[in-house]
């Protein structure tokens, strides 16, 4: 009954638009609420970010924040060695940009072989197959820092994992103490959080290829292992590269489970990009909302990077399809 | 080479046999046709041939071996899909040395096998273009080219010609007789197409739902027919059919014509439309009423109405100025007769 009076309340609104603005005017009429959304929670807060990364000072307000242009990025990128981010300015800076960088590297070629393994698995007639690709999938519907706190409690000193290893007769480990543990569970968790949803792109594209090309390597007495590389491998080529590029991008932003995990330690040997910003901008106790700002837009330049490399490859397989 | 034999192979998915019992022996160098209406199991029969499907029961024999367990692969022959199944990542040359590269075959004798099978097929200018890159009709060459060049015992035509235009069905019919009477192997070819199966086949399969329905060249099925679906699927329009009852050896048509068949009881008879004329003043003939007329220029189809015994379809000669509604008599020769008994099986 309300939605019925808001409707003729807004009727004649409407019908006053479309005479004065025509179709295309109700066209942005309905993007209109949108547009407003993604302008108040993503365009706003972007131009102020670029200003903010062209400021000084500790002070949160702008007005109270000094304009020192491209300083901010300078500090950042100011090194010695890049390779070594003992030498830079901002150190922790570049330790998260190295972990990130070595992250993205494992986590992506763990991420892609898993999950092209899981679907290929899954794309064959085993018996359980609705209830298995449910277990893949799962993981991809909890929040990120439900995973984090499960994995926390499996690895933690007395937790699963511990209970397991002693019960085999082997010491506990204090596998969250360990910069290589740590590491490795930040890669492991991550990608088991993640693999369902890039299974399932993958499966897709296992499906799409048709059955009787199949047939037809099986009649020119193909090997399995070429049917593989010559024939699934080529042809699931556009949808692999979108989960590599998703799986790049995602993992420069990683942040949510790797914190809950191990809080970016011991030291900073899981401290990624994304955890830096955030400390540096509202977690430290010296707070630099300038510096985090330029952070920010570093990685954003990287992502949109990344982005359009996935726009292009989307639209490529699109074309592929359409063929 | 090439001489395939089938011994009662049966064919169940789950719970359900699609293919009762079949057996069938296939010459070499012959062409057979498998033709039936959809789900009849002719494209079933064609895979297990293949390889692709295992038979439930029977066993299959290649040149005197048995081959039933044996897979696609090692069965030596080769297919030709509906879809044509190119590798769409692949030029064509590419496609065609896809399977000699599986046999490991020296690269100078790939290219020469390729080259051969592509100038017989006139697609030598198309090698380095992918099938996206084609035509209907040259994708058709490419897939049949793939198949040419591994030499098979025999080839496997799953209703090669379906997805082409009707111009160029013509044409690629043609010259798929063409090519068989050139390699001389044995083909195997599956259609639901009777125009297809009547101009190519040596010998063709009438099958329905999972069962030989008739064995025979293709004029022998439309001369011959043995039961009443043999007779109803084979010829354009469809043969017509009157259910009559036969006594003392004498049976009426509808509109009181006399005939004399050598059978008692209940008997369908059968006259193609292409058996039927006008009938002169005095001829014995079936009188019905137009209710629609085809003209096509070189003939002229009338569809009927026969008091008492539905509808009659007739292909005549030449123009024919015949008005909707208008009465006809329609003559014909008792030799065109088939006659059917109540079991649909042939009499005589």
């Amino acid at each position: 009954m309300p939605l019925v009076l808001i409707a003729r309340g807004l009727d004649p609104v409407l019908r006053l638009w479309q005479r004065c603005t025509g179709t295309g005017g109700m066209i942005t009429f309905f993007l209109l609420p949108n547009m407003a959304i993604f302008g108040v929670f993503v365009i706003i807060p972007l131009v102020l970010n670029i200003i903010y990364s062209m400021t000084g000072g500790v002070d949160i307000l702008l007005k109270d924040r000094s304009f020192i242009g491209l300083g901010q990025y300078g500090r950042l990128l100011e090194c010695q060695d890049y390779l070594v981010s003992t030498t830079c300015r901002e150190d922790q800076f570049w330790t998260a940009v190295r972990n990130t960088g070595t992250f993205v590297l494992f986590q992506v070629s763990l991420m892609v072989c898993v999950s092209m393994i899981t679907a290929l698995i899954l794309n064959r007639k085993i018996a359980g197959r609705g209830f298995f690709r449910a277990v893949f999938f799962f993981p991809v519907l909890l929040s990120p820092v439900v995973v984090g706190l499960i994995w926390r409690w499996i690895l933690q000193r007395q937790g699963l994992m511990n209970l397991i290893v002693t019960q085999l007769g082997f010491d506990p480990v204090v596998w969250l103490n360990d910069r290589f543990f740590a590491f490795s569970a930040a890669i492991g968790v991550s990608t088991w959080a993640h693999m369902g949803f890039y299974t399932l792109i993958l499966l897709a594209g296992l499906q799409a290829i048709p059955k009787d090309l199949y047939e037809a390597a099986e009649m020119d007495a193909t090997p399995a292992s070429r049917v593989f590389w010559r024939i699934t491998l080529p042809l699931l080529g556009p949808n692999l590269a979108v989960v590599l590029v998703l799986a790049l991008i995602r993992g420069v932003q990683i942040f949510d489970e790797a914190y809950v995990l191990t809080g970016g330690g011991p030291g900073t040997s899981t401290l990624f990009i994304t955890q830096y910003i955030y400390e540096v901008g509202f977690a430290s106790f010296l707070r630099n909302p300038g510096l985090a700002a330029a952070a920010s837009i570093l990685m954003g330049l990287v992502l949109v990077v990344l982005t359009l490399i996935q726009l292009g490859l989307s639209r490529r397989a699109e074309k592929g399809n359409a063929r | 080479m090439g001489r395939i034999v089938l011994k009662n192979i049966r064919k169940a998915f789950d719970a359900v046999e699609v293919i009762h019992g079949v057996d069938l022996e296939i010459k070499e160098g012959e062409l057979v046709v498998f033709v039936g209406p959809s789900g009849c199991g002719k494209s079933t029969l064609l895979r297990l041939i293949a390889g692709l499907d295992t038979p439930t029961s029977g066993s299959i024999e290649i040149d005197g071996r048995d081959v039933t367990k044996a897979g696609a692969a090692d069965r030596g022959l080769a297919m030709v899909f509906q879809s044509y199944a190119l590798y769409p990542h692949m030029t064509v040359r590419q496609n065609l040395s896809f399977g000699l590269e599986n046999q490991r075959m020296p690269k100078a004798e790939i290219a020469a096998r390729v080259d051969e099978a592509a100038r017989m097929l006139e697609i030598d200018e198309l090698l380095g273009r992918r099938p996206t890159q084609l035509s209907g009709g040259q994708r058709q060459r490419v897939a049949i080219g793939r198949a040419i060049v591994r030499n098979p015992t025999a080839f496997l035509l799953d209703e090669p010609l379906s997805n082409l235009d009707a111009e160029l069905r013509g044409t690629m019919r043609a010259e798929l007789s063409a090519l068989h009477a050139r390699l001389s192997t044995t083909m195997i070819y599956v259609t639901h197409d009777q125009v297809e199966a009547m101009t190519l086949a040596d010998r063709i399969v009438v099958l329905r739902k999972g069962v030989i329905e008739q064995v025979d060249t293709p004029l022998n099925l439309y001369n011959k027919p043995q039961n009443l679906f043999v007779a109803g699927f084979i010829g354009a329009p469809n043969m017509n059919f009157f259910k009559v009852e036969v006594k003392s050896g004498k049976a009426e048509l509808p509109g009181g014509a006399q005939i004399a068949v050598v059978h008692e009881g209940p008997v369908t008879l059968g006259l193609r439309p292409q058996h039927l004329r006008l009938a002169q003043p005095e001829e014995r003939a079936i009188a019905a009423e137009v209710f629609l007329i085809e003209s096509l220029g070189a003939e002229t189809v009338l569809h009927a109405n026969v008091e008492g015994a539905g509808q009659i379809i007739t292909v005549l000669d030449g123009q024919l100025d015949i008005a909707r509604g208008a009465p006809i008599r329609l003559a014909f020769d008792d030799a065109n007769l088939h006659a059917f008994d109540a079991a649909g099986q042939r009499i005589g």
